[in-house]
């Protein structure tokens, strides 16, 4: 068996200098290429693919190929660039190995143990002949069969005989059910007349070996029960009383029905139609990396569709909100809000003339849409400079709004585009010193254990006025060292065409993954101990000094 | 008895379980990068003025990378930031250089002056720099330090705050533990 083994890892470990090498030109480049992953494609070689990186790469492998290295050195090339990964057989070197390996240790694995089954099965049925078994021994197992006493298998039964008990209480079951077959007709004469005298045979080499074995003891006794006699022959076939093998398969009748109902309802959710080149078919359920909410994509249902695209929005997940404001207007070709936040939307992306068109068109649907209005100010304002026109629209908001939080906001929007008008040199150079936030931030020092080189450091103000809602400006330190100097200014602002200005809160947080989102146990958090603070304020120092 | 057989099952189950798990969590198309911390593969390019510009005249500063492409849309989003950037740090000892890849000089030009961009642009028409660099999601971004190593690599668009942090990282030699990634890159 060892030389086997050898033999099957040998063949694999060998190099590939017993295969045929090609030797023309494109047949080595064709050999290189089916073995490189194209890196932009799903699971296709950059010899099969299309895309513009792949045929790149296969003028990068041919001109490598006249400049005679070899096809080790070109694969050894592209592994240094994008790691093992583009290789789309993985190389018989190091922890790759086990890949090759392992099929082979689990298919001779399980050879062995076929083998070691087969064995003690045949051992098992061999070593009880009929022609030698006593018949004074059959004669009383005949006699323990026919009696009233049930046989069980008990897996408890403890002691040296258990095995030998079990066994014998085995082979009693099923000469009992044999005879039980058939008298009820379920069994023909032929199978009957060969397979009893077969389990005598075994129960009485049982019998012969647990009278060699010391006597019983109590814990060996086994319950006892009232046979079923052969009257019961024709109830059995109507099912009145089910025994405990009818039990264990409806039990695992119900399991196995259970385990496929769950099973193809997580898969059906788990699987989902690719959209577009770069999604997969994997995603939402298992792996969390799919679109949220796709059932409600799918539906005609607006408000859920608006909510979706809000949520989508607030987490600056482009592509989602997006995707869910597009389908309302495939709905509704003229829902304002839709047209409002793609209109937002494009103004972060820097298309101001494009998002002026979402805003009036948001705005010819319904013009005292406050959002749109807003949306359409701050456009004419800060990418536009047409600040009468802003300030036409920023009004208008005002005179919607409820007296809150929120108008108080758009009015002071609408001072600074007035001192704006009137001054326009001395407002430009306000924002460059007294518009800033700057401070040290350190760790105390009994939570410096806690510190990870990955860990990313979040800055996060937020207006002293709201605890909710996006932050006013957050700045992102990957890896930070401490301590550390920071200056936040209106560049880390969160929304543009917000003002940077009034009370604010400092806090910090140290977070493991470096999502902004999410916030795991372990992250150290600290705030500044004077907050609120104005915009302006030096030394804000602040101390993480908190474990979430 | 049952509890060996229970514990034979688990030791064939857990294991089955947990290399499913570890798969179905990986992004099958996240190709990690073996360049961090590695010198920068070596390049010239021919920017779009027609001047020619070499990686190795660059020792000695911060060299801002960025692959992008005209097509791409988080290359949009992040354009404006990077030029923004650019104009605050251009004197201090940092060069940014902008590859164009799989595009048209046409649409090329075109951003550029969309998004009025004053540092550094060149086209890798033949793909060879990219390829070099392991390039695979648009925009992907490379810092390299003074002595010429790589520090950072970021696939996806970069805003303003990260990219001064990772620019002051790279001015100091320090190299990151991982690469970053944005959550939106153009892939064609």
């Amino acid at each position: 068996m060892p030389s086997l083994v050898i033999l099957v890892l040998s063949l694999l470990v060998l190099p590939t200098g017993l295969q045929a090498q090609p030797t023309d030109l494109e047949e080595q480049l064709r050999a290189i290429s089916e073995d490189l992953r194209c890196p932009v494609c799903q699971n296709l070689s950059v010899a099969d693919s299309p895309s513009e990186m792949a045929t790149q790469m296969r003028a990068l492998v041919l001109k490598q190929l006249k400049e005679g290295k070899s096809p080790e050195q070109i694969r050894a090339y592209f592994v240094s660039k994008y790691g093992e990964w583009i290789l789309l057989s993985p190389s018989t070197k190091g922890f790759s190995l086990v890949v090759w390996i392992l099929p082979f240790i689990a298919l001779i694995g399980g050879i062995i143990l076929v083998f070691l089954v087969a064995r003690r099965w045949v051992q098992r049925k061999s070593s009880y002949r009929p022609d030698e078994v006593d018949p004074a021994l059959v004669q009383r197992v005949q006699q323990d069969v026919s009696s009233e006493r049930v046989w069980e298998i008990d897996p408890e039964i403890e002691g040296p005989r258990a095995h030998l008990l079990n066994e014998q209480a085995r082979l009693y079951t099923e000469l009992q059910e044999l005879e039980f077959d058939y008298r009820a007709g379920r069994l023909s004469e032929i199978d009957y007349q060969n397979l009893r005298p077969r389990y005598e045979a075994q129960a009485a080499g049982v019998l012969k070996e647990l009278d060699s074995s010391p006597a019983r003891t109590t814990s060996e006794t086994r319950p006892r029960r009232e046979k079923r006699t052969t009257k019961d022959a024709g109830q059995a076939q109507s099912g009145k009383a089910p025994s405990r093998r009818t039990w264990i398969f409806a039990t695992t009748g119900v399991f196995l029905l259970v385990f496929g109902v769950t099973l193809g309802v997580y898969l059906g959710k788990s699987l989902r139609p690719r959209g577009s080149e770069q999604d997969s078919i994997t995603g939402d359920f298992l792996t969390g990396t799919g679109p949220v909410g796709s059932s409600v994509m799918k539906g005609q249902n607006l408000p859920a569709l608006l909510a979706l695209g809000r949520a989508a929005f607030q987490r600056q997940d482009w592509g989602q909100a997006i995707g869910a404001f597009k389908r309302v207007h495939a709905i509704d070709p003229n829902q304002p809000e839709a047209h409002t936040y793609m209109g937002l939307i494009l103004t972060q992306a820097g298309h101001a003339d494009d998002a002026l068109k979402a805003f009036n068109r948001a705005l010819s649907s319904d013009p005292a849409f406050p959002l749109a209005l807003w949306g359409k100010g701050m456009v004419l304002y800060r990418d536009k400079g047409d600040l009468s026109g802003a300030r036409k629209n920023l009004e208008k908001v005002v005179s919607l709004l409820p007296p809150g939080k929120e108008r108080i906001e758009v009015q002071k929007t609408i001072d600074e585009l007035t001192s704006h008008q009137a001054t326009p040199e001395k407002s430009k150079q306000s924002v460059t010193n007294s518009s800033r936030i700057e401070g040290t931030i350190s760790v105390d020092p009994n939570l410096k254990a806690k510190l990870d080189s990955g860990d990313t450091l979040f800055i996060i103000i937020r207006s002293a006025n709201s605890a909710t809602g996006p932050p006013l400006a957050v700045k992102r330190i990957d890896s930070p060292v401490f301590p550390l100097s920071y200056s936040l200014g209106p560049e880390n602002m969160m929304m543009s065409g917000r003002p940077f200005g009034g009370k604010v809160n400092v806090s910090v947080r140290l977070d493991k993954d470096g999502n902004a989102i999410t916030r795991e146990p372990g992250s150290l958090m600290g705030a500044y101990e004077k907050n609120p603070v104005e915009i302006g304020t030096q030394g804000v120092d602040i101390i993480l000094d908190q474990v979430m | 008895m049952p509890w060996r057989r229970i514990l034979l099952t688990m030791a064939v189950i857990i294991p089955v379980i947990g290399v499913l798990a570890f798969g179905f969590s990986r992004d099958p198309r996240y190709i990690s990068s073996p360049l961090i911390g590695q010198p920068a593969p070596p390049f010239t390019v021919t920017l779009f003025d027609g001047k020619k510009l070499s990686l190795a005249d660059l020792r000695g500063k911060v060299v801002f990378l960025n692959f992008w492409a005209s097509w791409c849309p988080p290359c949009r989003a992040e354009a404006r930031d990077l030029e923004a950037v650019w104009q605050r740090y251009k004197d201090k000892n940092i060069v940014f250089l902008g590859i164009d890849m799989q595009d048209t000089e046409k649409e090329a030009l075109a951003f550029i002056e969309e998004f009025q961009i004053t540092y550094p642009n060149g086209r890798d028409a033949s793909g060879n720099i990219s390829i070099d660099y392991g390039v695979w999601g648009i925009p992907e971004t490379f810092f390299i330090d003074p002595e010429g190593r790589i520090t950072y690599k970021h696939v996806g668009g970069l805003g303003y705050p990260i990219i001064v942090a990772k620019l002051d990282e790279a001015r100091r030699g320090l190299i990151s533990a991982k690469e970053g990634k944005g959550e939106y890159q153009s892939i064609r």
